[in-house]
Parts: structure tokens; C-alpha cells; sequence
């Protein structure tokens, strides 16, 4: 490769997606590679903030910042309730009208999406979703999968079903909720294979709304979280990725008028940082333990006083710097976040609202990387009684220490960047 | 006279505590040389203040002092430096900056009585009361009629970091275009000395209390080269304000670098006596620091963003 490829990023819009690909594109460019971001509407500016070119997608229907609150309030409303219900319950109340909505962004990013691709003609397009976007395929160009959720999203006959929270040996469940899903995404799956018939895809099988990549699959999956498979995934087409942690500012934990006692963090993501009310109930029982906590409250801090001495809330951390200095992370299963955690060797709780939450805190339970807590139904002694076993488990601290070693030596960034040069100069090659 | 004395120990706490941040954004080491000439120049003051930071710092056991040699860095570890430095914070902080440190945190409420501080902080009612007269000169709490006293608000929220910007892109453009605009050379020169160094730290290594403190030096700066009495009186206390409670500073190492570019152009336009291109960078670098990242998103859901855009 003779110029600086031009690598097209394309998270959708959520920050773990976001920021897991920011890490990939500071290793392309400290490759020599040039990575520029496609952005969906909102998150203008938030790739520019580490240097990156962005390129915007055009809102489909613009919405004034009151409409859009008031569609926020409206979703916390209707959609709260529901993130206590579990992964199966929760396939007709969230999952269905998510992957409706999620077809919707689809189809109405299409044609500005193929307008941008023509414009930045990328030597290679990421994309980190869940859905694929008819215009990536067409844009003719070799293009990645970050498969970033969790590793659910690729089916085998070990793998529990994708956001089903189980456990693949319980094989009667996995068939049940299987039987569930389909039927809950019937109607977007359809809808979304019309569409794509009209841009000159093939179908999808039911269920499945993402191919895997011809040219490269990466999968943020570390080794010790990973599962074995029956049909193992052929390499070079699929890369395992140790974390994908990006370079972030040096955080300096504040100074707390109650200085005892080890540092927690705790971020439900700014989905989550919306029930203010469960936070308050969970800062209430922090405020008699025994611990430092640092907590993301995301755009609701002015939802919040009297805060106890030993709590210290924030609208955004640099997290990847914040969870290398805590002794525990408490989060909703999010992969980044568990990623994240595994990297620096600090256990998680993990309390899930929805989606991927569940499959990742299954497989922490499982895995002896953390421990698995329902987000709302618990007393204040049991809440607390989470957070002291985890702070107090010498043999989960002395795996997690081992398998941070193991991540640290193996960087998902690195490893992420040099696969897509690969696959660029493996088409050189072919010429 | 003791006031006075307890102003200057608290000017060589500041100052301590810039000589850990820059030791830790250089990744000093245990053993290093700390030049008094040098930090002399980084901070932009004498060597005298210099010393009795350093002084400070060895009754710490920060540093240690060689006869002849001068100070070196007794600690190895960032971990150590930053717990250093917290320690230093928690030596002298007076009671006001107690007060503002919670307040800030959202320890205590909008409108407080002297006796609940006085509780609160096993404090005397005169020292509290001492305590507010001096967050009032900041005009950080005002007192009401009665004995209540109202906090201002502070920079802790979002909201409240955009209602801040869409502030001062009215008036510090207007600060700079108001006739009368004078140029401190010398401070200009610090400043530039001060940021370019900086930009020599490796990256990901610039503190947040760092750059918010060379960040209000340089808005301060401009308020203060303002002819405008109004203008500067305001900017003033905000920037003020800022340094006192703004939170939100976990901004990504390549926005930082270019803040403090476009501060330095904006240095160059003014030195070159072009106020009009001045202002107009300034008004480019405010716009850009306003741009924030959605409060909310997830997949199918149009991302939150709360704030009226410029």
C-alpha cells in the first residue's frame, strides 16, 4: 500500500460501539492507516474529540432538543418497567419494538449513507452494529464486522441464544427462548429482508440481521470469557479480540471528605444513568459502606442531592482509566465495560437492564469473573453484601489478575488494526 | 496580619500542588532534579514562591533537599504523587473550601443556615459565617435576608457547562472588541511559555486540574486586558467560578492540545494587535468547546441532547 488507507468507521449509535471503535482507529492511524468516522446524527463531535475526520449522517427526521427530551421521558416511562423483566419477558416489551426501531434507522440512513460512502470512498468499511446497512455491501469495498455486543451474536449448539442470559446447558430454555425470539422479531425481520430486497441483498435467515463478513469478522471475545465451540470459527476470517480499549485522559480520583476504604465505580451506561430513582436507592446503601464510589449519573446529575461524603457523582468519566484504579466495577453487562473490566483485572457486578446485558452477566457468573445481581430486586444488606464478597474474593482477584496479564500482552486494538491492514493488503496482493 | 499570613501558606499550597502536577504530567522519577529556574518559569512566578513551595513539599516528605544541590523528587510512583497531592489538598483546606468542595459535589443543598453548617462541620458559627463572607467575595454564595445563605449555581451539570459557554460566547468576544483593549506583554508571554510547554507533555500524561488551571489563567487574562469594566468584573468572577467548581473536565487528549493551539492563536492575532480576528477565533474555540456528546443514546433510539445549540 503505497498512500494512507482510508478506513470508514461505522459504530452505530451508542457509545460502547462508539468508543470500542475509537480504540481501533487510534491503532490505524498509529499504524499509518486513516481512519475517519461516519456519524449518526447526535454524536457530532464526539469522534472529532480524539482527532478523528467525521462525516455526518443526515438527521431523517429533524427533531428539536425538546422533542427529543420529551421522547426520552416518554421512552423512560413506557420502558423502565420492563428492564426488570427478564430476557425472555423481555422479548415482546423491548426487544420487539427496539428491532422495529432499529429497521427504521436503517432505512432511513440508507440513501445518505450511500451519498457519504460515494464521497470518502474508505479502502475498507468497520462496521460495529447489529444490523447491516445495504450501502456498506455496495459500496464495493472490502468491509469488517466488530462483532462488539457479546459473543452470542455468532449462533452454534454450545453458544446460549443471542440476549436470551442463559446457560447453554440448559438446553430445554435455549430451545424455548430461541422458539420466543423468532417470533418476536418476525415482523422487523421481514420488513428488513423487503428492504433488502430492494437494495439488492439477499435475504437473512429468521432471526439474523447482520451477515458475517467475507473479509474479516472481529470479535470481542476474550479467551477467558470465550466459549467453545462445536463449529469453530475459521481464522483468518474471524479475529478474537482481548479488549478493545482505547488511549484515554489520565483520570485523577477527587479527594473525598471520607478518605477510607477502596475506590468502586459504577456506570449502568447513559441508558441506565436514566432511573435516577435506583441509583438513589443504591446510593443510600453506599453511603454505609465501607468504600470510595464514583458514580456516572450521565445528563441526570441535577436530578440528585445530598450526596454522601463517600460518593462522588459525575455526568462523564474517562472510564478505561477509571476502572484501572477501582477495586470493583459495578455496570449493566455492557461488553465494553465488562471488557474493559477483564483488561484491568477488576470484577464485575453486573446488574443488566436489557439486550447483551443479560448474555454478559451470565457468562461473568459463569466464568468466576463476577457475579450476576437482578438491577432492581434486592434489599440494601444484600446490595451490600454483593459488594463486600466481591471486594473480599482473593481467588476471583488472583484469576482476574491472571487473565489481565494475558489481555495486556495481547492488545484487542493492536490486534484489530493489523487484521484490517491485512485484509487491505491482502487484496493488493490479489490485485 | 494572620489573615494575610494564611493567604500567602495557601498561595504555597497552590503552588506545591502545581510543582506535584507538572512532576507527574513530566513523569518525573524518585531521585530527579526539580530546577528552581525552570518551575520558576513553567509557573510563571518568582523563584522565592518556588522555594517555599519546595519547602512545603519537603516537609512532606515530598521532596528532599541536598545542600548545594537543591530539591529532588522523593517519591517514585504516579499512584504516590497523586496521593501526594491529595494529602497536600487535605493539610490546610479551610473551611470555605470545604464548603465549596461539597457544594460542588452536591453534598449540601441550594439554601443553608449558618447554625446546619455550623453542625454540619463541628464548626463555630463565627467561622462559618467567615467561611461564607469569603465564598460571597468569590460570588459563590450570597446571603438572603434572615440567617440563610444561597449557593450560586455551580458548573456541575451539563446544563449547566453549555448555559456557561453560551454565556461567555456573548461577552468574551465583546471583551476583546470593547476599544481600549491592552495587551499585557509579559503575562502573554508567560502564558504562551506555560502552554507551549504543555504541549511538549507526552500524550495522554496532561492532568485535567492542569489544563483547567492554564485554561482560566488564559480566559482571566483576556477579562483582564479588557477595557471594559463590566466585562471584566464578570468574566472574572465566572472564570472564578470555574475554577472553583467545574467538574466536567474528562475531555480527550487531542481536544485539549487543541484548545491550548487555539489559545495560542488567538495570543498571536491579539500581540499582532488584530482584535477583530481575535475575537472571531475566540468565538471559534468557545463554539467548539460547547460541542457536547449526547447525554443519552442507545441502539434505536434517537440519541438525548438537551441543550439549545448555537
Amino acid at each position: 500500500m503505497s498512500h494512507s488507507p482510508v478506513i470508514a468507521l461505522f459504530p452505530e449509535a451508542s457509545f460502547g460501539a462508539a468508543l470500542n471503535c475509537v480504540g481501533i482507529a487510534q491503532e490505524l492511524q498509529r499504524l499509518g492507516a486513516t481512519p475517519v468516522f461516519i456519524c449518526h446524527p447526535g454524536f457530532t463531535g464526539v469522534f472529532a474529540e480524539y482527532g478523528f475526520r467525521e462525516y455526518h449522517l443526515r438527521d431523517a427526521a429533524p427533531s428539536s432538543a425538546n422533542e427529543a427530551e420529551d421522547y426520552w421521558q416518554s421512552f423512560i416511562r413506557n420502558q423502565l418497567s420492563h428492564f426488570d423483566l427478564d430476557p425472555e419477558a423481555q422479548l415482546p416489551t423491548y426487544v420487539s419494538p427496539t428491532w422495529e426501531a432499529i429497521v427504521d434507522t436503517v432505512e432511513a440512513a440508507e440513501e445518505g449513507l450511500e451519498a457519504l460512502l460515494d464521497r470518502i470512498r474508505p479502502d475498507a468499511i468497520l462496521l460495529d452494529n447489529v444490523i447491516m446497512f445495504p450501502a456498506i455491501i455496495r459500496a464495493g469495498c472490502p468491509w469488517v464486522r466488530v462483532v462488539s455486543c457479546a459473543e452470542t451474536e455468532l449462533p452454534d449448539v454450545h453458544v446460549p441464544p443471542y440476549l436470551s442470559g442463559l446457560d447453554p446447558k440448559d438446553k430445554a430454555a435455549c430451545r424455548r427462548f430461541e422458539k420466543a425470539y423468532l417470533k418476536a422479531t418476525d415482523a422487523a425481520h421481514r420488513r428488513y429482508n423487503a428492504f433488502r430486497k430492494a437494495r439488492g441483498l439477499d435475504p437473512l435467515p429468521a432471526g439474523n440481521f447482520l451477515e458475517t463478513s467475507p473479509h474479516l469478522n472481529l470479535v470481542l471475545a476474550p479467551t477467558a470469557v470465550r466459549y467453545t465451540r462445536k463449529q469453530p470459527l475459521d481464522e483468518p476470517k474471524f479475529v478474537f479480540l482481548e479488549g478493545c480499549v482505547r488511549s484515554e485522559t489520565r483520570f485523577d480520583p477527587p479527594q473525598f471528605p471520607v478518605e477510607d476504604g477502596p475506590l468502586i465505580y459504577m456506570s449502568f451506561g447513559s441508558l441506565g444513568a436514566i432511573d435516577t430513582h435506583l441509583i438513589e436507592r443504591m446510593i443510600d446503601v453506599f453511603a454505609t459502606v465501607p468504600a470510595r464510589f464514583l458514580i456516572n449519573v450521565g445528563g441526570f446529575l441535577e436530578a440528585y442531592e445530598r450526596v454522601p461524603d463517600n460518593v462522588f457523582l459525575g455526568s462523564w468519566f474517562p472510564q478505561p482509566s477509571v476502572v484501572a484504579q477501582s477495586a470493583l466495577f459495578i455496570h449493566h453487562g455492557g461488553n465494553n465495560s465488562y471488557c474493559e473490566a477483564l483488561y484491568h483485572g477488576v470484577p464485575s457486578l453486573i446488574m443488566p437492564y436489557c439486550w447483551d446485558g443479560h448474555d454478559n452477566a451470565q457468562r461473568a457468573q459463569a466464568t468466576g469473573t463476577g457475579l450476576h445481581m437482578h438491577r432492581s430486586h434486592w434489599t440494601a444488606e444484600e446490595l451490600e453484601a454483593a459488594v463486600l464478597a466481591l471486594l473480599q474474593d482473593a481467588g476471583m482477584k488472583a484469576r482476574l489478575k491472571a487473565i489481565s496479564k494475558d489481555m495486556k500482552a495481547n492488545p484487542g486494538t493492536s490486534r484489530a488494526a493489523s487484521a484490517v491492514l491485512d485484509v487491505l493488503r491482502a487484496k493488493v496482493r490479489a490485485g | 496580619m494572620a489573615e494575610t499570613r494564611r493567604n500567602a501558606r495557601q498561595n504555597h499550597l497552590t503552588l506545591a500542588q502545581q510543582i506535584i502536577n507538572i512532576a507527574l504530567e513530566r513523569a518525573m522519577k524518585a531521585g530527579d532534579h526539580l530546577p528552581e529556574k525552570l518551575f520558576s518559569d513553567i509557573c510563571g512566578v518568582s523563584r522565592t514562591p518556588v522555594r517555599a513551595a519546595f519547602r512545603l513539599l519537603e516537609e512532606n516528605n515530598i521532596l528532599t533537599r541536598r545542600e548545594e544541590e537543591g530539591y529532588f523528587l522523593a517519591v517514585s510512583e504516579s499512584d504516590d504523587l497523586a496521593q501526594a497531592a491529595q494529602a497536600l489538598e487535605g493539610l490546610e483546606q479551610s473551611l470555605a473550601d470545604r464548603i465549596l468542595s461539597d457544594r460542588a459535589e452536591r453534598r449540601i443543598g441550594d439554601v443553608q443556615s449558618v447554625s446546619a453548617l455550623a453542625r454540619k462541620y463541628n464548626a463555630s458559627r463565627h467561622s462559618v459565617l467567615f467561611a461564607l463572607k469569603i465564598l460571597s467575595q468569590d460570588g459563590v454564595a450570597t446571603q438572603l435576608p434572615g440567617r440563610a445563605w444561597a449557593f450560586q449555581p455551580m458548573l456541575d451539570s451539563p446544563k449547566a457547562m453549555d448555559e456557561s459557554l453560551a454565556f461567555r460566547l456573548i461577552l468574551e468576544p465583546q471583551a476583546i472588541l470593547a476599544p481600549g483593549f491592552t495587551v499585557d506583554s509579559k503575562k502573554a508571554g508567560l502564558l504562551r511559555g506555560q502552554m507551549q510547554d504543555i504541549l511538549t507533555i507526552k500524550e495522554g500524561r496532561i492532568t485535567a486540574a492542569g489544563f483547567m488551571r492554564i485554561d482560566t489563567d488564559f480566559h482571566c487574562f483576556i477579562a483582564e486586558c479588557s477595557a471594559n469594566r463590566f466585562a471584566r468584573g464578570t468574566l472574572l468572577a465566572h472564570h472564578r467560578l470555574r475554577r472553583a467548581t467545574q467538574k466536567d473536565a474528562a475531555v480527550p487528549d487531542f481536544r485539549l492540545r487543541q484548545s491550548l493551539e487555539e489559545h495560542l492563536h488567538i495570543l498571536d492575532s491579539l500581540e499582532q494587535n488584530q482584535f477583530d480576528v481575535a475575537a472571531d477565533l475566540m468565538v471559534l474555540h468557545l463554539r467548539r468547546s460547547r460541542i457536547r456528546r449526547p447525554e443519552a443514546a442507545n441502539r434505536g433510539i434517537p440519541p438525548l441532547i438537551r441543550r439549545p445549540r448555537a
